[in-house]
């Protein structure tokens, strides 16, 4: 089979596309910096209204706990911390679009945000317990691993259903069937598209890798915490959509983690307290 | 057409109706939706179960979380409605296996199969009426029970919607 539509197009033709405000963008690279500041953070913030409207309401949410009221984005800094105020503002910047139903993989609306937070979820536990990477760089590597996916939807919509068909019939896993029939996968997708917004290589390698762990040369323990937490979130059954149950579980990565077989069910609930903290936390930016 | 009570399942949930209500457990992923009607009382309930056995070094926050603290919390709830466990028919779905395995992978991996396995143990013990099952496989399930009718369905998005089971005797004889 042929496919119409290039990666490079894909990916280039960023107007047409879902994207993540430049603002949140620009966070995210300020607080890798040795540089940044709570005040550094903050200014980049607040150049975006609505960003900044979002990040105060999940500042002001009962998840924190704070007994007074934070009114602006310097003191929200300050208070919460620069990492968590940083992804705040991804999970603030990247809501509008994750949210969207993706009928190329059967996903209702807010099916792929509940699996892209709940990876999120998942994979930071995996990292707290094997303590070989950043919990932090790993949240936001399990948010945005499958932004591949709402790329391909928005470009391929009509095309995903005949690959789900395909997918099934042959038996294979949905990457394997997009490969086949596009002659790419939503994994390369959302590493082209990482890449292009020059987000960091931890983060463009979960996009890559997220399910082929072992061909990670690079920051493989962040890759394997997200393939563990993106497994996790899909088997308490967020983001199954047509493609969810056919990809293939690599416990190697869990040997490399150092985790046992046996840690799976307290992974499993943990993750579900965290699922539900984080749900009622991220209601207050769908309110 | 939706009747009576509408009860959404979530993880971890246990619900319990008497009279009309409609039970939905979305997203059954390597989870069980199990749901118990005694048809004299018109008592049914159902329950979200996520994982076989509760921690023996942790208490238990949500007991409708584990097959061995599930089941029976979720009787004893319709037990206080009037129902007699005796008298309950079951039908349960979920368990699939999420991600696929290598042969040589350990099978504490797979949390749908174990899932399966542990609730039915139990029923066993309680010499539980099963009516259907529909577990294992590689599909996410959605499981929705009408109590007024009896009637349990799961959805698939491969296979669409089907009847699993009625939980009423009337159409349990009708379809023998």
């Amino acid at each position: 089979m042929s496919h119409t539509v290039t990666i490079e197009q894909i990916v280039s033709k960023t107007s047409d596309l879902p994207t993540i405000p430049a603002a949140a963008l620009k966070v995210m690279r300020e607080t890798q910096s040795s540089s940044a500041s709570a005040a550094s953070v903050a200014r980049i913030i607040v150049t975006d209204q609505a960003l900044s409207a979002r990040v105060l309401r999940l500042a002001n949410s009962a998840f924190y706990g704070l007994s007074r009221k934070i009114s602006d984005l310097p003191e929200a800094v300050v208070v919460l911390g620069m990492k968590s105020v940083k992804n705040l503002a991804l999970v603030a910047g990247t809501y509008p679009w994750m949210k969207r139903p993706l009928t190329g993989y059967c996903l209702g609306p807010e099916e792929m945000w509940r699996h892209a937070f709940g990876c999120a979820a998942a994979a930071q536990i995996v990292a707290r317990m094997s303590r070989k990477c950043s919990e932090d760089l790993v949240f936001t590597a399990g948010l945005l691993h499958d932004i591949g996916k709402v790329a391909l939807s928005v470009w391929l919509e009509n095309k995903m259903g005949a690959i789900l068909l395909y997918a099934g019939r042959e038996e294979i896993s949905f990457d394997e069937a997009e490969r086949r029939v596009l002659g790419y996968d939503h994994c390369q997708v959302g590493f082209h598209l990482a890449t292009s917004w020059n987000l960091p290589e931890e983060i463009c390698s979960a996009c890559l890798y997220h399910h082929t762990p072992a061909q990670a040369a690079e920051h493989q323990s962040v890759v394997d915490c997200v393939h563990v937490g993106d497994y996790i979130c899909s088997a308490m059954g967020f983001g199954l959509g047509g493609d969810g149950m056919l990809y293939p579980f690599d416990e190697g990565s869990l040997t490399r983690l150092g985790i046992s077989p046996d840690q799976i069910d307290a992974i499993t609930d943990e993750f579900v307290e965290k699922f539900e903290e984080y749900e009622a936390l991220f209601s207050e930016i769908a309110a | 057409m939706s009747t009576g009570t509408q009860l959404l399942v979530g993880m971890a949930d246990i619900k319990v109706a008497k009279g009309p209500a409609t039970f939905t457990c979305l997203g059954l992923g390597s989870c069980i939706g199990l749901v118990a009607f005694d048809e004299q009382a018109d008592v049914c309930g159902m329950v979200h179960i996520m994982l076989p056995e509760a921690f023996k070094d942790k208490p238990v926050d949500k007991i409708g979380k584990f097959a061995n603290t599930g089941v029976p919390a979720m009787i004893a709830e319709m037990e206080k409605l009037g129902a007699n466990p005796s008298r309950m028919v079951m039908a349960l779905a979920g368990g699939a296996q999420v991600f696929k395995f290598g042969s040589a992978a350990s099978s504490r991996l797979d949390v749908g199969a174990r899932n399966a396995e542990a609730t039915l143990e139990i029923l066993r013990g309680m010499r539980a009426k099963i009516s259907a099952q529909d577990t294992g496989g590689s599909s996410g399930r959605t499981m929705i029970v009408k109590s007024d009718t009896g009637v349990v369905t799961v959805r698939t998005v491969h296979g669409g919607e089907t009847e699993l089971c009625c939980l009423r005797r009337g159409r349990r004889s009708a379809a023998a």
